[in-house]
């Protein structure tokens, strides 16, 4: 009888169903793709994050004082320690090792070379070689990873607001590409393509020292202290300076959860239990601890300028999606009770005659509650499909890349659509069982 | 009669209009509140960007020329012309300033890299440095000095502790005040006012390089520095692009991400409105029959009911309104612990779109006049 009941409510009068199962539909919709972006934009907030570049530093740990103004490194090569790049494949070896993105070594040498265009307090001497600073790095450069793999990193991720016309440098070949700067006070015909003759700095200012030809394959423009140097191969660097393989500084780009209390935390004075906790926790400071363990003797600094923004701003941006999505589940639910609500006010005749001919309040109830659990699951399951469609649209709009399909939020978007559907006639039901069946029939 | 009419209907039709109330109130609280916030974003995250450091340089056209006497003669500029620029185009989104003179001076026989500033401009400029002691807060005070947190292992020196440098014949005997903790170049580096670092480098009244640190969008920062090159035409003025670009596309992506769920939500709301309206129009059938029956003309009914439900929007949607301020200011002290401030361009949108809303939700009601008034009667 109550089955019957049901099924004949939903074949004789779909129309007056369709208010609710439509705002059943657009408001899970909306539901289920505020939560899929939701859920998913702190990691994809976090990789967008890398292109303000590294956020940690590795440098030798006994190392002396850098005498660096503007990023050029100008100590003397046999001063200071070095770091070894064949040990850096190990990086990929750590707890974290998916979320190093890329890392990138320099060493800077300081160096001459000839010139048809010195700068004003060198003119006059004939064939004066000018003291340059070559700053050695990888720009797309493959490390070999001790489980056999390979791992292309470089500038190219690590700088990616590096710009460059022409081309980049051969990772080991004997090729330059210029700061713009640098092109732009040194050469008076195109730079690309011309050759340029490097000597290493132990060699005569004056005479025929023996060069190493560079041919510039581009001009770099990075907006930064690079722009008046000119980039080498890490090889050409190290060949230059006589410790071939050896490295300065490095920068690795490091996917990082944002900085919290517990992160804060000094690693020695926790229990075991947390201190696992925060070891397989991506924070910054556990994942410069396994570097230091794979890398021994150096010291890894976090770049806090960057490190520290791209916490705060994460953090805060999770927090505002956090709460769009609370008022966009706030939306819909108030869209479905309110629609039910209304349908279960217009069939107050409906209610009027089920009572004159006996029916029980609870009855009545149940019908009408029934009527609209089954129609919050369809609804809700239909508008979790559109709203899955509409979250990948969206990521597709903003991050470039469709937010990939939970289908656990499919329950949770479910049991929102029951509650809020049977909440909303929950009121207006209740009233109606304080009503005598004679004056609603009368339509009063 | 038409006033009194409808006042009637509001008294007396409280319960069905009740549900149509909530709506209309809710939907305008949600949707001004989130209107306020996404105009109020953009400020606050450019605000949060700012803890990046300085994001515009001031150098001369020629920087550095090496020699051999020194690693590094960089070419100076004078004090005076570049602080007044500065100071000519300064607006209220240059959050900080500070001129820079480099010196490579010694301490003992280590050569340490001696930056002079504005010591007090320094806190706005690098928000995320952690010092352990105190910062500078004059400009003036030549005696006391910040060091790196490298310095500071590498000469055991602590907060209070003495520091002499020397460049050449020249030397100073400073104070340390703080120890800072930059994760940069600036670990391994001495800060002294400027004044000091110019008497150490024997350039008094020059300096290397200024910067600044300047909030807003990437445009209007580029044209900030179009204006500041204009006034110091032998200089370079740039935008550090490491900063400024990803900050802009950064930005770029967080505002479409929100403003599509606004939009999302704000067509929500605007739907769950008009099916509430429409379900009350819908109630209203009857007297539309029976209007019709007894010859009078639908217009009026029609007129009627949009006066009613035109004053349930506008109520509902400036009651909505403050509400979604409130919520707004409240949303923004717990995600940016600032609040954002109200726009009144707010109320008349919100408001405006509540009535709209409400008034379409009385177009079933039009489409009535053309059926018959027997089968409206009869309730089909």
């Amino acid at each position: 009888m109550f089955v019957r009941l049901l099924g004949e409510s939903f074949v004789r009068n779909p129309r007056r169903k369709m208010l609710t199962a439509a705002a059943l539909v657009v408001g899970m919709a909306v539901a289920t793709s505020t939560l899929t972006v939701a859920l998913d934009v702190g990691d994809r907030l976090a990789r967008e994050f890398r292109s303000f570049g590294a956020n940690l530093l590795v440098t030798p740990e006994s190392d002396t004082l850098p005498v660096e103004i503007g990023g050029v490194d100008y100590r003397p090569v046999d001063e200071g320690s070095y770091l070894q790049e064949a040990d850096l494949g190990k990086l990929k070896t750590i707890f974290w090792r998916h979320n190093i993105v890329g890392f990138t070594p320099f060493l800077d040498v300081p160096a001459r070379i000839d010139t048809s265009n010195p700068p004003p307090n060198l003119a006059g001497t004939d064939r004066m070689r000018m003291p340059v600073t070559l700053i050695g790095t990888w720009y797309a450069h493959e490390v070999p990873v001790p489980d056999g793999t390979k791992f292309k990193t470089g500038a190219s991720v690590t700088h990616p607001w590096w710009k460059i016309e022409g081309r980049w440098f051969g990772d080991t070949a004997n090729e330059c590409v210029v700061g713009e700067a640098f092109a732009r006070a040194h050469f008076d015909q195109p730079a690309i393509g011309q050759t340029l003759n490097v000597y290493p700095l132990g060699a005569p200012v004056l005479g025929d020292g023996k060069p190493l030809p560079l041919v510039i394959t581009g001009i770099v423009s990075t907006g930064g202290a690079e722009d008046q140097a000119i980039l080498v191969p890490l090889s050409v660097s190290g060949n230059l300076s006589n410790r071939p393989g050896a490295f300065r500084q490095l920068f690795v780009s490091a996917l990082t959860k944002p900085a919290d209390t517990f992160s804060e935390r000094d690693p020695l004075k926790m229990t075991p239990t947390e201190y696992d906790r925060w070891y397989c926790s991506p924070y910054i400071s556990s994942i410069s601890l396994q570097i230091r363990q794979v890398l021994p003797g150096v010291e890894v600094r976090t770049i806090r300028r960057v490190a520290d923004t791209e916490g705060r701003v994460l953090s805060r941006v999770g927090m505002l999606l956090w709460m769009v999505t609370l008022a966009a589940l706030g939306a819909a639910a108030l869209a479905v009770a309110a629609t039910s609500a209304t349908t279960v006010l217009e069939r107050r005749d409906e209610i009027g005659i089920m009572k004159a001919i006996g029916a029980t309040n609870s009855l009545v109830a149940g019908i009408f509650l029934a009527e609209q659990f089954m129609l919050a699951i369809a609804g809700g399951a239909l508008g979790f499909v559109l709203g899955a469609g509409l979250a990948r649209i969206l990521g597709a709009g903003v991050f470039g890349t469709p937010a990939s399909l939970r289908i656990v939020l499919l329950p949770v978007v479910l049991g929102l659509a029951a509650i809020v559907a049977i909440a909303g006639s929950l009121i207006p039901l209740r009233r109606a069982s304080h009503f005598n069946p004679a004056p609603i029939l009368r339509g009063e | 009669m038409f006033a009194r009419l409808l006042w009637k209907l509001l008294r007396g039709s409280r319960g069905r209009l009740a549900v149509a109330a909530v709506a209309l109130v809710s939907g305008a609280a949600v949707i001004s509140a989130l209107l306020n916030l996404d105009l109020g974003v953009e400020h606050q995250l450019t605000q949060e960007f700012r803890t990046l450091g300085a994001n515009v340089v001031v150098s001369p056209r020629q920087r550095a020329t090496v020699t051999d006497a020194a690693p590094a003669v960089p070419v100076l500029m004078g004090k005076e012309a570049v602080i007044e620029a500065i100071e000519r185009t300064r607006t209220s989104s240059v959050i900080a300033a500070a001129p820079y003179l480099y010196v490579i001076a010694r301490r003992a026989n280590t050569p340490l890299v001696v930056a002079g500033t504005w010591l007090d401009e320094t806190p706005k400029l690098e928000p995320t440095w952690k010092l352990e002691g105190e910062w500078v807060t004059s400009r003036e005070d030549s005696q006391r000095c910040l060091i790196g947190r490298n310095v500071a292992r590498q000469f055991r020196l602590a907060p209070g502790a003495p520091l002499e440098l020397k460049y050449f014949d020249r030397s100073a005997r400073l104070t340390v005040a703080g120890v800072m903790d930059a994760g940069g170049a600036e670990d391994s580096q001495v800060f002294v006012s400027l004044p000091m670092a110019q008497y150490l480098a024997g350039k008094e009244g020059m300096i290397g390089l200024a910067q600044l640190s300047v909030t807003g969008s990437a445009q209007s920062i580029a044209e900030y520095a179009a204006r500041l090159a204009k006034l110091l035409p032998g200089d370079d003025v740039l935008p550090i692009r490491q900063v400024t670009e990803a900050e802009a596309a950064m930005l770029h992506r967080i505002q479409l991400l929100i403003v599509s769920m606004v939009a999302l939500i704000l067509l929500l709301t605007a739907l769950c409105v008009l099916a509430t309206m429409a379900a009350l129009a819908m109630e209203r059938r009857a007297d539309v029959g029976l209007m019709k029956a007894l010859g009078g003309s639908i217009a009026r009914i029609v007129g009627l009911f949009l006066a009613e439900v035109g004053v349930l929007g506008a109520a509902g949607g400036l009651i909505g309104c403050v509400a979604g301020v409130a919520l707004s200011y409240w949303m923004g002290e717990r995600v940016f612990g600032a609040s954002i401030s109200a726009r009144w361009e707010i109320f008349p949108l919100t408001t405006g779109l509540m009535v709209i809303v409400a008034l379409g939700g009385a177009l079933p009601l039009r489409l009535l006049g053309k059926t018959k008034p027997a089968v409206i009667l009869r309730g089909e």
